[in-house]
């Protein structure tokens, strides 16, 4: 880092190309005689040929969508009808008049917390088991991750079994304690709380996989001195485990919470948003409005308003949360 | 290195043109004059000079096999036409592919759209009318004419009646039997609830039996039905009137049975709990019952059937699917595709289907093909759903024609059956919400009926 600094500061870079190293001055670009600069005028244009299928690829397929989201927001539109009818910021007023979409906007949230906090802590303490010296634990460790490959078909459909209050397997784990198992998707109350359990199961592996990577990183030295000066378990992990896993929490905090918002395939499996609106989150009132009420206006709206509160999250995480990041 | 074999980086920029070209090309070639293409799929190679119709099709299992073979007995049976059933989900997962194939301008030719789902489109001037494609040898009057006149709209033709079903009650004899109960169907809701108290506290297979469960999501079908045995509706025309007493008492009723009896609960699947002997009874689709009988004959117990019961009327709703083209397909494929419509509307190919399925027959005349008049003869509870024909009446128009009523009242319904809300709270909940939605359509629905 130091020499690349100094190299920067002489306004000097360099690179390897084809094997040879080469040095460019960075002042001197842009210069040069007009013979030299219309020599270079073929490499611009290969730059751009190199770098158009990217770019238009991104274009097309990232910002082309938003920016048209953005307009379809502002318009009356069925999804069938020719012609799209601009009502400005009707759409976004009526979202934030209607009480199903503050509810809709607090059950996002309740969901999002539990799905991330939940998996964060569980994936943690998985990865911690994971990291010991255990019987089988390659096995464990595939097994753990396994729930993050399979499909949300899949999953919804096991789950389903599982929570059945008649022939769940669930069941059979609550009779010894003297528990009944509830209808847990066909009731309002435990329906939003099954379905963070079965996204908690979705996603652990994952961040346990992701945090014993970062585990079998961290330098055994700074443990042996701690240990030398007398430093328990619990400080250890503590003081230098978490600080030192900080850029790997960091990471998948904003991940998870990214893919929380965006939960959709489990929620249309098992719940599609109902009881009532219980288990209605932003993803499925977005689809809802769209595919199902044919009213492309509102779920654009709705989207819109998504994609700003998960940008400002990310905006809000980098700016205060990465300050304690802990770069090695 | 052999320089023949070097491609210049001009020779590759413009081979890139001349494919992009021919790729657009390729792509313009299956457009008709108002640039709609043809949904993409696959031809096998011995029908590939025939006109190709896309049948988006809304059938999975039974139903869905039985397509695909009524489709390969159809282009085995001719040289011009080859039909390509493509699967594309429920009802509403079809319609909601088919209004994406709208805005791609690659649609399908033929579509099964529910009672509800075909509206959509209509309204939308995206259906063909079909009365201009019968002939001699094929009359609309072929057709059960209640099932028929639901597809017309305007004098006009725009959905032809084929996977048509209506709420069928259910009982299981055997529970009957061990809780002294008669071997039919009751006369009405009352009797009904009377047999409920005698059930109580049966079990089967350790399980402790209910008298009934009503459907999570797409309840609203059958509560259609309660909601008029009441002498209610959903809505008088336009006016939306699910708020009014007599839909709250058909509501009332089930909360009653869910909370203050425990007789009754909110089912994901109503059928796999019956299957199950979870409830004695149940109302659903005719097209339930070859499951029902398959099941029962499983697990070594008996299936009726009955007219769902009455209270102050004995009335049930029709629903199921119907078979409509689409207006921007060329003229060619619409031919095609109503040649299509006349084959599955022949007797025997009608009864094959209502043989498989479960599904009523829309053909008059299929009720005297030897197929489905043996099954009738020997199966008594298929009959019930003909005879039932007598009763049916086409749902309320907020229902059918305003997007999304069926989610705000199956939602509605879903916070009393779950959570035990007042009735009246929810439906006059509802009723805001239908009345808003149904203003946003009100033009658009009167300039069309």
């Amino acid at each position: 880092m130091a020499s690349l600094d100094a190299a920067t500061a002489r306004g000097t870079t360099k690179g390897t190309r084809g094997g040879t190293t080469v040095e460019s001055t960075r002042s001197g670009r842009g210069r040069g005689t007009p013979a030299r600069r219309r020599r270079r005028y073929p490499e611009y244009l290969l730059f751009l040929a190199f770098i158009a299928p990217n770019f238009l690829f991104v274009l097309v397929f990232a910002y082309w969508p938003v920016i048209y989201n953005g307009y379809l927001s502002l318009t009356d539109w069925n999804m069938l009808a020719p012609t799209k009818d601009l009502v400005g910021l009707a759409n976004y007023r009526d979202l934030f008049t209607d009480p199903d979409f503050l509810a809709t906007l607090r059950q996002t949230v309740v969901f999002v917390v539990g799905v991330v906090v939940g998996s964060m802590v569980l994936g943690l303490a998985t990865a911690l088991l994971l990291n010991q010296r255990l019987v089988g634990r390659r096995f464990v460790r595939t097994m753990a991750f396994a729930p993050h490959v399979l499909s949300g078909a899949a999953i919804g459909t096991l789950w389903l079994f599982i929570f059945d209050p008649n022939y769940g397997l669930i069941r059979p784990l609550l009779a010894p304690l003297g528990l009944t198992s509830p209808p847990w998707m066909t009731s309002s109350r435990w329906a939003l709380p099954g379905l963070i359990i079965v996204y908690l199961w979705k996603s652990t592996g994952f961040i346990a996989i992701v945090y014993l990577a970062g585990l079998q990183n961290l330098p055994r030295d700074l443990y042996e001195s701690a240990a030398l000066d007398g430093a328990g378990s619990w400080r250890l992990f503590r003081k230098i485990t978490l600080p030192l896993l900080s850029p790997v929490t960091f990471f998948l905090f904003l991940t998870t919470i990214i893919s929380a918002f965006q939960a959709f395939d489990v929620i249309a499996l098992m719940t599609e948003g109902g009881p009532g609106t219980s288990t209605t989150t932003l993803s499925w009132f977005i689809y809802q409005r769209a595919f199902v009420a044919s009213d492309a206006g509102h779920a654009a709206a709705a989207a819109m308003i998504m994609f700003v509160l998960l940008v400002a999250m990310t905006a809000l995480q980098a700016r205060f949360l990465e300050r304690r990041v802990h770069y090695r | 290195m052999d320089t023949s074999t070097v491609v210049s980086r001009r020779s590759l920029l413009g081979g890139a043109g001349a494919a992009a070209l021919a790729l657009t090309t390729f792509g313009c070639s299956g457009k008709s004059d108002s640039g709609y293409g043809q949904a993409k799929g696959n031809v096998p190679d011995k029908y590939a000079k025939r006109t190709r119709v896309v049948l988006w099709s809304a059938y999975s299992g039974t139903p869905g096999t039985t397509l695909s073979a009524l489709a390969q007995k159809f282009n085995d049976s001719q040289d011009e036409v080859y039909v390509e059933v493509q699967f594309q989900g429920t009802y509403d997962q079809a319609s909601q592919k088919t209004a994406a194939a709208v805005q791609a301008k690659q649609i399908p030719d033929l579509v099964t759209f529910s009672e509800v789902t075909w509206h959509r489109f209509y309204l939308n001037d995206l259906l063909e009318p079909l009365d201009g494609y019968f002939t001699g040898d094929f009359a609309k009057s072929v057709y059960q004419q209640q099932l028929l006149s639901e597809g017309v709209l305007k004098g006009k033709t725009w959905w032809l009646p084929f996977a048509r079903s209506t709420p069928l009650f259910y009982y299981n004899k055997t529970l009957f039997a061990k809780a002294g109960l008669p071997d039919r169907g009751p006369a009405d809701w009352d009797e009904w609830y009377g047999w409920s108290k005698q059930l109580k506290g049966l079990q089967a297979s350790g399980k402790q039996v209910k008298m009934e469960c009503y459907q999570k999501v797409d309840g609203d079908w059958q509560f259609q039905g309660s909601v008029w045995q009441w002498g209610g509706s959903y809505s008088d025309g336009l006016t939306v009137t699910i708020n009014k007493p007599e839909a709250v008492a058909a509501a009332e009723w089930q909360r009653k049975l869910i909370f203050d009896d425990k007789m009754a609960y909110m089912a994901d699947s109503p059928t796999t709990d019956f299957s199950n002997q979870l409830v004695a009874t149940m109302v659903t689709s005719t097209g339930s019952l070859s499951t029902a009988v398959a099941a029962a004959k499983k697990g070594g117990w008996e299936v009726g059937t009955a007219f769902v019961p009455a209270k102050a009327r004995q009335v049930v709703p029709t629903g199921g699917g119907g078979l409509s083209i689409m207006r921007y397909a060329t003229s060619k494929r619409k031919k095609a595709a109503f040649a299509f419509i006349k084959f599955l509307a022949d007797p025997a190919n009608a009864a094959y289907w209502c043989v498989k399925t479960g599904y009523m027959p829309a053909v008059g005349e299929a009720v005297n093909d030897p197929q489905l008049a043996t099954l009738l003869k020997a199966n008594p509870n298929y009959n019930v759903a003909v005879q039932q024909l007598a009763k049916v009446r086409k749902e309320d128009e907020v229902r059918l024609m305003v997007p999304n009523s069926n989610v705000m009242i199956y939602t509605g319904l879903q916070k009393i059956w779950s959570d035990n809300a007042p009735v009246q709270g929810v439906f006059d909940d509802v009723a805001s919400q239908l009345t808003k939605a149904t203003g946003q359509v009100k033009a658009q629905i009167e300039k069309h009926v």
